[in-house]
């Protein structure tokens, strides 16, 4: 419960000094990670799925949420070729399912991924198949923004001389 | 950000003594637990804390294991709080969830295992104190009682109940007026005295609201600290002891 409530409160901190105001002037916000990852996250650590919903019910509803899909087995991969460090609450360990941090992450961020394709669902998050090459999934993800946002123009909203 | 389709459930007067308010904590589930929860609410400088000491060596004397638990005073959220306090960053939802986060803290290593363990649970403030500061300040009700439906609704509530003249005497002749304890930061008035009174007024008034929605126990708090104290020993002892008196004569005949 604390782990949940601490996220949430830096959240709201973001949102209302980092998000909000750029919204409020016509900017375009890009959020690494936003309140799924909370609804996931918490929802395997045995928090209740409903009340980390209402918790959140302040956040504003991003236009596009882009979820990008991978395996375990691939996540795990890439994170070992890089030599990462897993953190002890990204593996999961506070859980105490496996003593191995690795086993762990493999575990706890299964379960994760479960969490994130229900969330798929009920948010109707655009899914990005991440298991392929950066640019195709960069094409992609160009394409379901440009769905979203003009991006074709440069409008000029200030009518005062700069 | 919730789904259209799902009710919401959260914390309301209906709640069970001993019980979770409202979707509660899945992982811990307390059903039976043998302990109870006592929590003695208040606004600023009404004599909770004096109340609390006095009620605890009683009880103690009388063979109960008690624990005191109070707002803010978790060991993992107390400087962080302190901290952000002091920053001027701090808005109301940031505020609320700060104090929400040290009262979960407070929820899940001190009062849910003292109540398994069977100690009556004495709580300096609870929930009720954060409604009504985040009440003031406008934060959504509906919201509120949904993010502290993980609470525990407490067997007995007793509300400490003083009007605003009464107080600021009282506070003005112990430790005198606190920057928060008055809500400096809601700018009601650039005057300590006047910010003081105005804000402890909205708050009362939020307390009162939720008398009966919370089934408070209201305790003339005017009185002095031992007639205040003989109405408290004698609730709680009614309520831990109901059967004592009465049987008393039936051991005898």
């Amino acid at each position: 419960m604390t782990f949940s409530l601490l996220h949430a409160t830096d959240f709201a901190d973001r949102l209302l000094y980092k998000i909000v105001p750029p919204l409020k002037a016509g900017m375009i916000v890009l959020a690494d990670r936003y309140a799924y990852t909370a609804f996931a996250r918490d929802a395997t650590r045995g928090v209740d799925r409903q009340w980390v919903r209402e918790l959140y019910s302040f956040a504003v509803r991003p236009d596009l949420t882009l979820y990008f899909r991978v395996p375990i087995d691939v996540s795990v991969d890439r994170l070992m070729a890089r030599r990462v460090k897993l953190k002890f609450y990204e593996a999961g360990m506070d859980l105490g399912w496996s003593a191995n941090p690795v086993e762990s992450f493999r575990l706890f961020q299964g379960k994760v991924l479960d969490e994130y394709d229900q969330l798929v669902q009920e948010f109707g998050l655009e899914v990005v198949d991440a298991k392929g090459s950066i640019t195709e999934q960069q094409r992609y993800v160009r394409t379901l923004v440009t769905q979203h946002v003009k991006t074709s123009r440069v409008e000029m909203i200030d009518d005062e001389p700069v | 950000m919730t789904s259209p389709s799902d009710p919401v459930e959260g914390l309301n007067g209906n709640g069970q003594a001993g019980r979770y308010y409202g979707r509660g904590i899945p992982y811990l589930p307390i059903d039976g637990y043998p302990g109870k929860l006592i929590a003695i609410e208040g606004t600023d400088g009404v004599g909770r804390s004096t109340q609390i000491q006095l009620l605890r060596e009683w009880l103690e004397v009388k063979g109960y294991g008690v624990i005191e638990t109070g707002w803010t005073r978790s060991p993992l959220m107390q400087p962080t709080i302190e901290i952000a306090k002091s920053s001027n960053t701090l808005n109301k939802l940031t505020f609320v969830l700060l104090y929400a986060t040290d009262f979960a803290d407070r929820l899940e290593k001190e009062i849910i295992p003292a109540l398994k363990a069977g100690f009556v649970v004495l709580s300096d403030r609870y929930i009720f104190t954060a409604l009504a500061r985040a009440g003031v300040r406008g934060v959504d009700r509906q919201w509120l009682r949904n993010v502290y439906g993980f609470a525990i609704a407490p067997h007995l509530v007793f509300y400490l109940n003083i009007d605003v003249k009464t107080l600021i005497g009282r506070v003005l002749e112990s430790r005198g007026m606190d920057f928060w304890e008055s809500g400096m930061d809601l700018k009601l008035g650039d005057d300590i005295y006047d910010s003081f009174r105005a804000y402890q007024l909205k708050l009362l008034r939020e307390y009162q609201s939720m008398a009966d929605e919370f089934n408070f126990r209201v305790v003339d708090a005017r009185r002095s600290i031992d007639r205040i104290q003989d109405e408290l020993r004698r609730q709680v002892g009614a309520f831990l002891e109901p059967a004592e008196k009465p049987s008393e004569p039936a051991l005898t005949r």
